[in-house]
């Protein structure tokens, strides 16, 4: 089986050769060490009162920022490729460079929804890039906000399926590179906001709430479509629904505020005959059965920190939904051991591999993952996943 | 006020009604009666240890935990200018922010809240503290404890980096250390030599409750 087969006979809960792998590979830290590459240093540069304008400039043009940007999923494949992965995530962001002095190194990104993205860098100079904050804490911040962004949602749908393709185009024929539409309704409604704020809005002004979510359903469903132009056969999409110790929400409140957000991106999904994988960090058990409900083919993620365990959620929800993920990634390819790394690969495949159904993965990624832990990875998977499963 | 006003904002408070909750503490306010502002202050305090309970056990959510803490944040501030000082004596203080690096505050915040209402006294350091102003506020506040959040495994390396620096000014074992933040854990906490890890605020606050009552 090629790489391909593999995976998709895997999403169809059957044993493909051997367990697929699938790399969770994008930040440019990991991506330059796998590749050997020095990192360009855009900290640095943009702290130089001259340069830094000049980045600035460079940066507001579309497409020198839809090049920066293939530019590091395109490496981010080739990585993938050379650890001997199966498949790979992509996944497309517009950002505007804006002087912020509240940011760590004086400037942050803005994206298109209204969040505030802080950029940061490591020693050698990779950037890193985490949600810091809202822009639109109230009302009438959020209505301005997406009024006078409406042309810039319509250019990063257009990127999103030029993105998308170009990868597929480049890189389809070494690896699976499955575009990840977003973040999802959830993400994008209370993220502009923030948390604090949305929560009291929910009790507060309950339709301005629905307002905020139905705009922000009817954008990820117009972000599936662009990534589904890729042509790929699955489909990311996802939110962050979960913490450390449960859901964000009362899973109820979830399905009331958000259900028919997720049964429409699932519809869409099916009615182009693809899959449709959900990627939630956190403790998401409560949430298993109504992704299930939902529509959903697939999870990625299951985060062993927040006490999600591979083989209890494959005894919960393992028949009806394809699992990725699980491998920790704030120890075990950070420093973990060779030996614990392997263990880690045997205990993934025993407990959820039988039967097809099954995508090793790490749960997620960082910029201190690393390379040589990842290729342990893979090499145990290859070693240890051979169907029929004997470990 | 009527006779059931103090249990009228614990009721409030529980089914997370702001408009309830804070008609019944005007009630309270309007009444200028010292016991009364007392009561209702301890009020809070139970009606928070409930919802933190209700967290713990799964029965309450994240969003409903904030949600209690806003209301909880809004009753006080009609109550705080009444509380007599012995009243408002602290169990304790706690110096907390969030590492170098890291701008969230999330948690942070929702610790503050629970603490504050628990009679603890908070000095919170922001977000993006460099080690230099952890162990100063440590030397000015001899607190009983020094909380650090840190959401990503990217400045994890920071928490292990301001207990260097406490041990090195001399100060560690002035202070009960405590993280917590998406990507830590036991080991995490092992790793740095901090006191305690907390998977949420609430155990987080349970902890230093413990702490506290131990001095």
């Amino acid at each position: 089986m090629n790489f391909k087969e593999r995976f998709l006979t895997a999403m169809n809960h059957e044993e493909p050769d051997q367990v697929p792998v699938m790399g969770l590979i994008m930040d440019p830290a990991t991506v330059n060490k796998i590749l050997g590459k020095k990192p360009v240093d855009l900290i640095g540069m943009l702290q130089k009162p001259v340069l830094g304008n000049q980045i600035k400039n460079l940066l507001s043009s579309n497409r020198f920022w839809a090049n920066m940007f293939y530019s590091n999923f395109s490496g981010a494949m080739d990585a993938a490729i050379k650890l001997g992965f199966d498949a790979n995530w992509a996944v497309y962001a517009l950002m505007k460079l804006t002087r912020d002095p509240q940011a760590t190194v004086g400037w942050s990104w803005y994206d298109p929804y209204g969040r505030v993205w802080d950029l940061n860098t490591d020693e050698e100079g990779n950037i890193s890039v985490n949600y810091s904050r809202a822009l639109c804490d109230t009302e009438e911040k959020w209505e301005k906000w997406v009024e006078e962004k409406a042309p810039l949602f319509e250019t990063m749908l257009r990127n999103v399926a030029a993105f998308h393709r170009k990868l597929v185009k480049n890189h389809g024929d070494h690896i699976y590179s499955i575009g990840y539409a977003a973040p999802g309704p959830f993400e994008n409604s209370w993220q502009p906001i923030g948390f604090v704020n949305f929560t009291r809005l929910i009790y507060q002004k309950p339709e301005f709430v629905k307002k905020v979510i139905a705009f922000q359903t009817d954008l990820c469903l117009r972000n599936l479509e662009a990534v589904m132009k890729s042509d790929l056969e699955v489909v990311l999409g996802g939110d962050d629904l979960g913490q450390k110790t449960g859901p964000l929400m009362r899973p109820e409140l979830i399905e009331k505020l958000y259900g028919e957000s997720y049964r429409r991106m699932a519809d869409l999904v099916h009615q182009h005959k693809k899959k449709f994988v959900f990627h939630s960090c956190g403790n998401i058990y409560a949430l298993l059965n109504k992704f299930v409900e939902w529509g959903f083919d697939g999870i990625i993620t299951m985060e062993p920190t927040a006490g999600m365990d591979l083989g209890k959620v494959r005894e919960q929800v393992g028949h009806k939904l394809v699992l990725i993920g699980n491998l920790d990634v704030s120890y075990l390819v950070v420093k973990g051991t060779q030996q614990e790394v392997e263990d880690a690969v045997k205990k993934a495949i025993r407990d959820a591999a039988r039967g097809g159904g099954y995508i090793l993965s790490t749960s997620h990624c960082h910029p201190a993952v690393d390379p040589v832990r990842l290729k342990w990875m893979v090499d145990a998977a290859h070693k240890y996943g051979k169907y029929p499963i004997a470990v | 006020m009527p006779d059931n006003t103090i249990q009228q904002l614990k009721d409030a408070m529980l089914a997370l009604d702001m408009d309830a909750a804070l008609k019944a503490t005007n009630d309270v306010v309007k009444s200028q009666s010292k016991p009364a502002v007392k009561e209702a202050v301890d009020a809070v305090t139970q009606a928070l240890g409930v919802v933190g309970k209700r967290f713990q056990e799964g029965e309450w959510f994240l969003s409903e935990l904030v949600y209690a803490g806003e209301v909880a944040k809004e009753v006080m501030a009609l109550l705080s200018p009444l509380m007599q000082a012995e009243a408002s004596q602290s169990r304790g203080t706690v110096v907390i922010g969030t590492v170098a690096g890291d701008l969230h505050d999330l948690g942070k915040n929702i610790f503050i809240n629970y603490a504050r209402s628990a009679g603890f006294k908070v000095i919170d350091l922001g977000v993006d503290v460099p080690t230099a102003k952890f162990a100063s506020a440590v030397k000015e506040h001899k607190p009983l404890a020094l909380g650090m959040s840190c959401l990503l495994t990217s400045t994890e390396k920071e928490l292990g980096k301001v207990i260097e620096e406490l041990k090195k000014q001399g100060i560690r074992d002035t202070v009960k250390v405590i993280i917590g933040g998406a990507a830590l854990s036991e080991r995490t906490a092992k790793d740095v030599a901090a006191d305690a890890f907390a998977s949420d605020a609430i155990t987080g606050l349970d902890i230093i409750r413990k702490w506290s009552a131990a001095r």
